[in-house]
């Protein structure tokens, strides 16, 4: 299936990390397609491959096997096509605390290219977008975790991307702060913008996303509209059963909820 | 071009905004000037010292601390920090060259040191120590230094992008101390005992303090000045290549 007109498209992505005590096979084979104006969750547990994922299709990995297209540029022959054209908020919200949040955003779009004049009114928008004029001449040592992730989604915008990667935008964040960045994420895609976020929380990917795929173990397990991967399980179970979005990643992954209770118990006894 | 210029000036600015780093670059350096004049000038007078040019001792050592002030390649501590902080990632994200990074923070050191160079000097003032060459050697020295500054840390910077870890990047960096000390520091080198002597004559560092020396002691000795200037660019060069190459090839 190639479809030129798709926003990412992934086939059989592989990435092998390499090191002194052993390889692993952090992704496995990933073949997936993103069209323009989804927005689409990237769910798995904890080192399934989504941020491999991610980072590889950023342009800041290299690709061991497979290829990848995004917002039409194919990422190994182009990685600056497609820099130009995304926009990254990684994992680990990566910031320079000795410099202001005004800075930040200024040096950002100054290596995008901005004219200094252009990067000074850029920053001042997206600073109001993500409400942080008030702390912009602030360092962002001092910043809370709401307002980094804020600041690190802004910086992510100031080259107006066709596609935004989120990297797990809420983990740790209180409830609030999520709704925030899930508001935030909304907008932003209501006014174009295609948005790739991985999460852990199924309540997020339920919320936002049109259609998800399920990553484990470096595969690719289940991918469809939330409503779709909830009813095949349904039919699965067999009537009466209303399975939630939970029970469809417990499926997906080979989970289940018993054999998580009883993996809680062990680390309690 | 562009981008390591806007690069170098974000470096110069997170160096001066954290002078308490820059502290001790400058203070252990002018520990040692006055513990190790304090312990030897009285064998080396001014009057009977030949290889002293009619300067006193402190004159002598001044390249030593101005070349130890610019070998705490703190830059690349500010690298390894981002790598471990995830910042580089993004700077990685962004359309630039990706050399740009790493000779953004190699460019900075330069007026960092001249800054650096030109305090210690003048600290040293009061204690009779001059720049026998004049406000041009001045120049030339605070150039060579800076030069040799940017060179260190560059190789600095090149353990914090093979290891990307703070820690490593310390302890690794400790290779690069004999090279400090196996040199003409106390005495020229021609009166070294023979196994120094051969080590000082293979350490390129001895050609720069040698340079740095003659002008403060001296004048203008080209020769000396060529062979410190030759053997700071020629490492200039060599660290710039695997600079580059080092930070395209990261994954
Ligand atoms: N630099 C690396 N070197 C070696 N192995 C790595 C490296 N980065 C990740 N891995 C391994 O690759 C696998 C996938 O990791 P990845 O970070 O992509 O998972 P993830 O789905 O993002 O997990 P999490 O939810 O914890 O963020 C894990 O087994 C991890 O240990
Ligand atoms: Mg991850």
């Amino acid at each position: 299936m190639t479809d030129a007109s798709a926003a990412i498209e992934a086939t059989d992505l592989v990435k092998t990390y390499r090191s002194k005590e052993g390889d692993v096979d952090a992704v496995r084979g990933v073949s997936l397609t993103v069209a323009h104006g989804e927005i689409f969750g990237f769910l798995g547990p904890n080192g399934a491959g989504k941020s491999t994922t991610v980072r590889m299709l950023t342009t800041l990995l290299t690709i061991t096997a497979g290829s990848a297209r995004v917002a039409g540029v194919e990422v190994i022959d182009d990685p600056d096509g497609v820099r130009r054209r995304i926009g990254v908020a990684l994992q680990e919200a990566g910031l320079d605390l000795r410099q202001s949040g005004r800075e930040l955003l200024t040096l950002q779009c100054r290596l995008f290219g901005m004219s200094a004049a252009e990067a000074a009114d850029r920053t001042q928008e997206l600073l109001e977008l993500v409400e942080l004029t008030e702390a912009a001449e602030r360092r962002i040592q001092g910043y809370s975790g709401g307002m980094k992730r804020r600041l690190d989604l802004a910086s992510a915008l100031v080259n107006r991307p066709d596609i935004l990667f989120l990297d797990e935008p809420t983990t740790g964040l209180d409830p609030a702060s999520r709704l925030v960045i899930w508001d935030e994420v909304r907008r932003i895609n209501a006014q174009g913008t295609t948005v790739f976020l991985t999460t852990q929380y199924l309540e997020e990917a339920d919320q936002l996303c049109g259609r998800l795929a399920i990553i484990d173990d470096g595969r690719i397990v289940s991918e469809g509209t939330p409503a779709a991967l909830k009813s095949q399980l349904a039919a699965r179970l067999g009537p009466g059963a209303d399975p939630s979005l939970d029970d469809v990643f417990l499926d997906a992954t080979g989970r289940t909820r018993e054999r998580v209770a009883g993996e809680v118990q062990e680390v309690q006894a | 071009m562009r981008e390591t210029a806007i690069l170098a000036r974000r470096a110069l600015r997170e160096g001066l905004r954290q002078p308490d780093a820059l502290m001790p670059t400058l203070f252990i350096p002018l520990f040692f000037l006055i513990v190790n004049v304090g312990q030897v000038a009285k064998i080396f007078p001014t009057g009977g010292t030949p290889f002293l040019h009619g300067q006193n001792y402190a004159a002598f050592q001044l390249p030593t601390s101005l070349l130890t002030a610019a070998s705490f390649g703190t830059a690349a501590l500010y690298l390894v920090e981002e790598i471990e902080g995830g910042y580089f990632d993004k700077l990685r994200a962004t359309p630039i060259p990706r050399a740009s990074i790493v000779l953004g923070r190699l460019i900075a050191e330069l007026p960092k040191s001249v800054i650096m160079s030109s305090a210690m000097i003048l600290i040293a003032l009061p204690f009779g120590v001059r720049i026998r060459a004049g406000l041009g050697g001045y120049l030339l020295l605070a150039l060579l230094i800076a030069i040799w500054a940017a060179v260190f840390s560059g190789f600095m910077q090149l353990i914090a992008l093979k290891t990307r870890s703070a820690a490593a990047t310390n302890s690794v960096g400790f290779i690069f101390f004999p090279l400090l000390f196996l040199t003409p520091n106390f005495v020229p080198r021609s009166q070294l005992s023979r196994p120094m002597e051969i080590a000082a004559t293979l350490n390129p560092v001895t050609y720069i303090m040698e340079a740095a020396r003659s002008l403060v002691l001296d004048g203008y000795d080209w020769a000396a000045l060529g062979r410190g200037f030759a053997v700071a660019a020629a490492a200039g060069v060599l660290v710039l290549f695997l600079s580059i190459r080092t930070v395209n090839r990261y994954d």
